[in-house]
């Protein structure tokens, strides 16, 4: 009987203990089923993790000089529009003061479209909920709403750079062959709108390019348009199944370009477990590599958390800080009946950022809530993504 | 607040998806064509309200009108297949029209931003709800309108002579003919009305999500729009609305909490009703 | 000429691959009268779970693994059969249609949860293997599947029709009620016949995982389509019907590609199917 009567007194004054402690929710979200589930997986283990740095080192000043803890609620939005739609709106409804996500850019484009456009305008019903995206890398998007921001690879500067690298350092390479996923807007408009712009604007004449849809499984015809073409650099603007489908085709068909170049979003641990051996050499400009001490502190506590660190979720982990500094800038209270003014302070924060700390480095925002990143180059060999080139 | 009112226009539209589906297999047969449909009225009033600026009710009315038209073309072909080959040839077809809009591109600039349907990027800002102030709620009602117009409609149909001339037609078609009635007239005008269901929805569903791509009208939709009405069972309007609240009100939102074993759940589930209720939730007529 | 010729060879020869899930679809619905919207992926389930017996043993040759996909197959097969037909009466057709869809949502998400969504490798022989004439070429792995399909063929004509279970088969495709009058167990049959065609569906999925050499459930939607429309065209219950269809798609859709470009390809299959539909509906051997 003393026995509970003392663990209800313990437990008493650690409830207690835990009324007195201020919380601030941050909400995620991403795919955390389908294919992409990996994704989603690695997003939420960053977002815990750095809150639990961030926890640890005091949490975040809230406006009356007290201290507030982080706490991160995931939701999973399946890689669907109608999903991801229904999943801001329960964001909205609780007291998380900003949402970071999604995974998938189909999911990005309608859930931007119904934040409001413009802050300033009344008649604009759009739900007013500042949205920090981590994943979604399509280009563009973030000029959809004034409440979308972005942390994502710019994808136009960074291939700019690797064409003029190339360049430079092969300077017997003259023209470009592009393999490209039509049917999927991302991988799509990486192609034409990037990679081809990049190449051509950086002295390379594009030959051509072959197409497929996303979930094809024969490539002979595409990969012998290729072979005809004989460029010296392959560039193919396409996410890590049919990647691996054509350098499978390219390798039956002895295709072998001088440079191989991949797609951003396929410098992961998909591609090597699908084609090691054939997406060797392949070059792939990104935004994360474990190469600074902070990098390398993010991805081993990511690691504790499960989850896998690479520039997709270190961009969630980054976000995290990010939003620990804006919070701290604009005051915000913390307080449950203020929400809306605590949102719209965190948007403002993050619209005033003309740079934020990346664990790359010094990462630029630009006009267009976008980021600039910095980046460098990784390279498949001997089954994992090794640092070719680092610009910085 | 905002959330639930969201969730009741996603139930509102998917209901709408689900009637479609509903009038078509009263006569027998299983169309997986309906996404086509419901994608023809959603690019169609999608074009209306943003390229040339027509307020969303007569948008969502040639949506509608579309969506029949392109269905009465697909409701004569349907008579020469029978039963599973339907299936086949109306889920071909839907793949068809998600095709064509894959290679559709018909973009207007407007101010410095070019809009329209770009093929595989898809067709964003279809904004007249958020642009003309509507809230989330004022939206949900708007749906519902519609929604109850439809149910009515059909339950009106049910209880006239239609309804059992559909019905008859679906129990046995041999017998139906040799009452005197018109298997061409009753097949091809189920299928009509369905498409004019279908393209309601679709504008509709354009509208609420702001962005609409091919892709989003993948079998997987089609698949759902005859689910609805099979788990929900025949007998009224009613079970087609039922399942549409138990996959996206109970498996989809209340399964929430359970994370990663919602999605198994939801296969098993379906597994799981067909097992125990054959006939649909609410069953079937006259059973 | 040339590339014409190459691309058709190309098209024909992984059309085989079309041809096996064909014929499974049709197998089906000649005996029960009904459509597995399931069997694609659970052939494709049968290629993963051959996987498995690399995890066993890491250095397994690939027809280990084969093997493997064809006996899961057969065991998954029974699964579909026990969740999906068996017990829902025969009275209500939508209901299997509908479970057979559920079961497919379910083996695609089984799938993604055991691999993290991730592409696996997938095990191949003879790829790289290129027999050449001249300029023309033809895939070694690829004349391997079309190898398999024909003794699977052949191998399911003659289970067909030179064994007892064969025989009790096509008594209860053709009449059940009689069938059953004649001592012939039914349910055993259904079963039997969605074992049979599991153990074939596992071979095919392995078969494809060989031929693309990454296997993902983003495959599973399109190879139920095309085995769809294969068994449409070959005609609904004819097995030879379906390997000509399946070839017969392959190298067509190879060929519009080629053509038309990759974003036309699919619309002028489902043409082709419409023209079939149109012209000729009990597809190239219709069954009398």
């Amino acid at each position: 009987m003393k026995k509970i009567a003392v663990a209800i007194a313990v437990a008493l004054a650690a409830g207690s203990a835990y009324a007195q402690e201020k919380t601030l929710k941050i909400a995620g979200f991403g795919a955390k089923s389908g294919v992409v589930r990996s994704f989603g997986i690695n997003s939420e283990a960053a977002l815990t993790a750095a809150a639990d740095v961030i926890n640890k080192q005091g949490g975040v000043k809230l406006a009356d000089g007290s201290s507030a803890k982080l706490v991160v609620e995931f939701y999973d939005d399946r890689c669907s529009a109608e999903e991801g739609i229904s999943v801001i709106r329960r964001i909205y409804g609780t007291d998380a003061v900003v949402a970071v996500g999604p995974t998938c850019s189909n999911v990005a484009e309608p859930l931007f479209g119904i934040l409001q456009k413009k802050v300033e305008d009344k008649g604009d019903s759009g739900l007013q909920m500042p949205v920090f995206t981590d994943v979604a890398i399509k280009v563009g998007l973030a000029r959809i709403s004034e409440w979308a921001f972005r942390n994502v690879p710019n994808e136009m500067t960074m291939y700019s750079s690797l064409f003029y690298w190339l360049k430079t350092r092969y300077p017997n390479t003259q023209n470009v062959y592009g393999g490209v996923e039509e049917d999927f807007a991302h991988s799509r408009a990486s192609w034409y709108a990037v990679m081809k712009d990049r190449a051509e604007a950086n002295g390379y004449k594009v030959v051509g390019n072959s197409k497929w849809l996303v979930n094809d499984s024969n490539f002979a015809t595409q990969v012998r348009e290729m072979k005809n073409a004989n460029a010296d650099i392959v560039a193919i603007s396409a996410h890590p199944f049919t990647t691996c489908g054509v350098l499978k085709e390219m390798q039956r068909q002895g295709v072998k370009p001088k440079v191989l170049v991949g797609l951003t979003s396929s410098s992961s641990l998909e591609t090597l477990q699908g084609c090691a051996k054939q997406a060797e050499g392949m070059i792939i400009p990104t935004s994360f590599a474990p190469v600074t001490k902070e990098g390398k502190a993010a991805a081993e506590t990511t690691a504790r958390f499960k989850g896998a660190a690479d520039l997709h979720s270190m961009a969630a982990w980054e976000n995290m800080f990010i939003l620990k500094q804006v919070m701290e800038s604009e005051k915000i209270s913390g307080d449950k009946n203020q929400l809306p003014a605590d949102r719209r302070k965190i948007r403002d924060g993050l619209a005033k950022l003309k740079q934020t700390q990346g664990l790359l480095g010094v990462t630029k925002r630009t006009e267009d809530r976008e980021a600039d990143k910095p980046y460098l180059f990784v390279q498949a060999k001997g089954g994992n993504w090794v640092v070719l080139h680092n610009p910085l | 607040m905002d959330f639930y009112f969201g969730l009741g226009q996603l139930i509102g539209v998917h209901t709408l998806l689900g009637l479609s589906a509903y009038i078509v297999l009263l006569t027998g047969q299983v169309s997986l064509a309906q996404a086509a449909f419901f994608a023809v009225g959603a690019y169609a009033a999608a074009m209306l309200t943003v390229l040339t600026g027509w307020h969303i009710v007569p948008a969502l009315g040639v949506g509608s009108f579309l969506g029949a038209v392109t269905a009465c073309a697909v409701g004569f072909p349907a008579l020469r297949v029978k039963g599973l080959m339907l299936v086949i040839a109306t889920l071909a077809f839907g793949e068809g029209v998600r095709l064509l809009f894959f290679n559709f591109d018909y973009q207007v600039a407007k101010g410095d931003l070019k809009v329209g349907p770009l093929g595989g990027e898809g067709f964003r800002q279809i904004r007249f709800f958020p642009e003309h102030g509507w809230t989330t709620g004022e939206v949900m009602l708007f749906i519902w309108v519609f929604v109850g117009g439809v149910m009515a409609l059909l339950w009106w149909f049910d209880r006239s002579r239609y309804g059992a001339v559909l019905r008859a037609v679906g129990e046995d078609e041999l017998a139906a003919q040799s009452v005197g009635l018109s298997l061409t007239a009753v097949k091809v005008s189920a299928m009509t009305v369905g498409g004019a269901i279908a393209g309601l929805g679709g504008g509709l569903y354009a509208h609420y999500t702001t962005h609409i791509e091919h892709a989003s009208f993948n079998i997987l939709m089609a698949t759902f729009a005859i689910a609805y009405p099979i788990v929900g069972g025949l007998r009224n309007v009613f079970g087609t609305l039922a399942a549409v609240l138990f996959v996206q009100a109970f498996l989809v939102e209340g399964l929430r909490g359970l994370g990663d074993w919602r999605n198994l759940l939801f296969g098993a589930l379906i597994v799981l009703s067909m097992n125990l209720r054959p006939h649909g939730l609410f069953g079937r007529r006259g059973a | 000429m040339l590339d014409f010729l190459q691309t058709l060879s190309d098209g024909v020869l992984f059309g085989a691959t079309y041809a096996l899930i064909g014929i499974g679809f049709t197998l089906v619905f000649g005996v029960m009268h009904k459509i597995n919207m399931a069997y694609a992926a659970a052939s494709i389930g049968g290629a993963y779970a051959g996987l498995l017996v690399l995890k066993a043993l890491a250095t397994a040759p690939a027809w280990m693994v084969f093997l493997g996909a064809f006996l899961a197959g057969g065991v998954l097969g029974w699964v579909v059969y026990a969740a999906c037909f068996h017990f829902i009466p025969l009275s209500s057709p939508l209901a299997p249609l509908m479970s057979t869809v559920g079961m497919l949502l379910l083996i695609d998400e089984v799938i993604v949860h055991l691999t993290a969504g991730m592409p696996q490798n997938y095990p191949a022989m003879f790829d790289d293997v290129m027999l050449r004439a001249g300029a023309f070429t033809l895939r070694g792995d690829l004349l391997l599947v079309f190898g398999v399909s024909l003794l699977c063929m052949i191998g399911l004509l003659a289970l067909l029709y030179r064994t007892r279970l064969g025989l009790a088969t096509r008594a209860v495709s053709q009449q059940a009620v009689a069938a059953q009058l004649c001592g012939i167990r039914v349910a055993r049959v259904n079963a039997l016949t969605f074992v049979i065609t599991g153990l074939l569906g596992g071979v095919a999925g392995a078969m494809i995982g060989a031929s693309v050499g990454t296997l993902s459930p983003l495959i599973t939607m399109p190879l139920t389509v095309k085995g769809l429309i294969v068994t449409v065209i070959g005609g609904l219950g004819s097995i030879p019907g379906a390997i000509i269809a399946g070839l017969l798609v392959g190298g067509l859709e190879n060929v519009f590609q080629l053509y038309r470009g990759v974003t036309e390809r699919d619309l002028y299959v489902m043409l082709l199917l419409f023209a079939f539909l149109v012209f000729r509906p009990g597809g190239l051997f219709s069954r009398t």
